[in-house]
């Protein structure tokens, strides 16, 4: 009688749409009010979601790439904490996420969603084909160049290290 | 960018996934709250339609056992014949029907005169010409 309800764990799913949305936005309050804008429609159709056509995590992708691709062009991708002070132990974490950021805002719009999908909400190269209704191996080899794309931003040191084909596969 | 190049190993993949955005934990808390407050609303809902569902189920049974679900039945089959009864006039018509005045006087319905066709000319003058060319029967 009662169906599996897609949000009955909501905190990791939280976690995974906002990764996915700020690497498509940017870190900060925008990719907040995308989050929760999401998670509204999500309460509000959350009866419509068939777990026959995938898992949660998907079907909220799927809301957040619409509430993103409705608001338009987004004007800044860089953090927008970035010039805020932060305490000396997250240092090192805070500067690997703004050069992260930085990076991946750099990039265009279609490289930077497979690229939120796949490190920011974690998908498989499988799960993002479903989602964008492509090809696994199409995917596979987007992927593939836009990493090849982003460690050209990074420069020489990120050129020498062998491309991780398998792993982006996975 | 300087923070690349000071780092001997660079893993691409990990640095992506280690430094992916995450979102404060003010604003998680915040946002779990309002999901699970909404789930439990909604199950609150369907946990009560249950409920009546099933005291009707319950109820319906016990008096299926006492023959009431036979006795309802037929109490609103009475219902249906006697609203029937009320709502068509059909049985009205047919005494004014039968009336004595209007055996005597009504209008007679006209008889239908059957058309008679007429018999066909070729075929009959044919047969009696080859009669008449025909040789007679001589035993």
């Amino acid at each position: 009688m009662l169906r599996h309800d897609p949000l009955a764990n909501p905190e990791p799913l939280i976690r995974r749409v906002y990764a996915y949305v700020a690497y498509r936005v940017g870190d900060g309050p925008d990719a907040e009010d995308l989050t929760s804008e999401t998670f509204e429609r999500a309460i509000r159709y959350r009866k419509s979601y068939d777990p026959k056509k995938g898992e949660p995590v998907a079907w909220l992708l799927g809301i957040a790439k619409r509430c993103i691709d409705g608001r338009g062009p987004m004007v800044e991708l860089a953090s927008e904490h970035a010039d805020e002070p932060v305490p000396s132990n997250l240092e090192e974490d805070t500067i690997r996420r703004l050069t992260v950021g930085r990076a991946v805002g750099a990039l265009d719009e279609r490289d930077r969603e497979l690229i939120a999908l796949r490190y920011g909400a974690d998908l498989t190269a499988r799960q993002i084909a479903e989602l964008l209704g492509a090809r696994t191996n199409a995917i596979e080899v987007a992927l593939h160049r836009a990493l090849g794309r982003l460690r050209e931003t990074f420069g020489p040191e990120a050129d020498s290290e062998p491309v991780r084909k398998r792993e982006a596969s996975r | 960018m300087r923070y690349w190049r000071r780092r001997h190993e660079f893993d691409l993949e990990a640095e992506l996934r280690a430094g992916r955005p995450e979102p404060s934990p003010d604003f998680v808390r915040r946002l779990d709250a309002e999901v699970r407050e909404s789930g439990r609303t909604r199950v609150g809902g369907t946990l009560r339609v249950a409920l009546v569902g099933a005291l009707t189920a319950v109820m319906l049974m016990a008096l299926a056992g006492v023959g009431g679900v036979g006795y309802a039945a037929s109490a609103g089959r009475d219902a249906a014949v006697s609203v029937k009864r009320v709502v068509t006039p059909r049985e009205v018509v047919r005494v004014l029907k039968k009336s004595p005045a209007i055996d005597q006087y009504a209008k007679k319905p006209k008889k239908k005169v059957k058309k008679v066709k007429k018999a066909k000319k070729g075929k009959g003058a044919k047969g009696k010409v080859r009669a008449r060319t025909r040789p007679p029967f001589t035993g």
